[in-house]
């Protein structure tokens, strides 16, 4: 079910309490050439399937969070909070 | 001290308390919140925070990872607020919401049946314990729940959100009274 988040501070909850903000990607170095921070900023590969993104539980603990989600199928892998990196069963 | 005296006026005082057999809507006193704010999310201070307070247990409660609500029906003086702040300090922020918070206690058999047409929390007494809190949806509104006891729970929003929340919850329990 893709509209249940398993927060790993609050447990399950519908997406409406969240804000997504894509995905999570590893920055460039801070001196990285323009074209590494074009890319990073401006171009996705945006493949199907598994992707790690944001997630803000904005109307719930308002910690950010990684979720794992599969684009094709919807199904969520986990969330971790991204200061924590405690993955939560589903 | 201010040039003005700004007077206080509850954002529910037009509100009559809905009473009947199985549901009671309540607006509660505006007296304090504070918001407690650890450096450390991975800290439990409540036992702290607690004793910095001297308050009961469900005065205190929990909000996110390092956060907590400290919450009463009486308003806490400078003095009083400085001192906490004081002996805190250490550990956590202190930050004044008793202006900018408001709480409705709702009671009864159907209470948890009314919540649970507005939010998508187990509200269940083995998921949802006597003491639990938790911040979720009711309708739109970004609510602050706590559970009182087995059928009494106490929910705190944003005060501007207070009068829609009110009449949501009115609405929402118009079908057990």
């Amino acid at each position: 079910m893709a509209s249940l988040i398993p927060c790993p501070h609050c447990g399950q909850r519908p997406k409406e309490e969240f804000t997504v903000k894509g995905a999570a990607l590893a920055r460039p170095a801070a001196d990285a050439s323009r074209e590494a921070w074009f890319d990073h900023v401006y171009l996705r590969e945006n493949p199907r399937g598994r992707y790690d993104e944001h997630w803000h539980h904005t109307s719930g603990c308002r910690r950010w969070l990684v979720v794992t989600r599969d684009t094709a199928t919807h199904e969520i892998a986990g969330a971790r909070d991204t200061a924590a990196r405690t993955e939560t069963a589903k | 001290m201010s040039a003005f005296a700004i007077e206080h006026r509850a954002a529910l005082s037009g509100k009559i308390p809905l009473i009947s057999t199985s549901v009671t809507l309540q607006a509660l006193p505006e007296g304090h919140v504070l918001h407690v704010l650890s450096a450390n999310a991975g800290d439990d201070l409540s036992g702290k925070i607690r004793a910095a307070f001297g308050a009961e247990t469900l005065a205190v409660r929990f909000v996110s990872p390092g956060q907590w609500f400290v919450v009463g029906d009486e308003p806490i003086s400078a003095a009083a607020h400085a001192k906490i702040v004081q002996k805190l300090k250490p550990h956590a922020d202190v930050i004044d919401q008793s202006q900018g918070r408001v709480r409705i206690a709702i009671a009864g058999a159907k209470a948890a049946s009314v919540l649970a047409k507005g939010t998508a929390v187990d509200l269940a007494l083995n998921a949802f314990p006597v003491g639990h809190a938790t911040t979720t949806l009711i309708g739109h509104i970004a609510t602050h729940i706590t559970r009182i006891s087995e059928d009494r729970f106490e929910l705190m929003v944003l005060r501007g959100f207070a009068e829609s929340l009110w009449d949501e919850l009115a609405e929402l329990s118009a079908e057990y009274s």
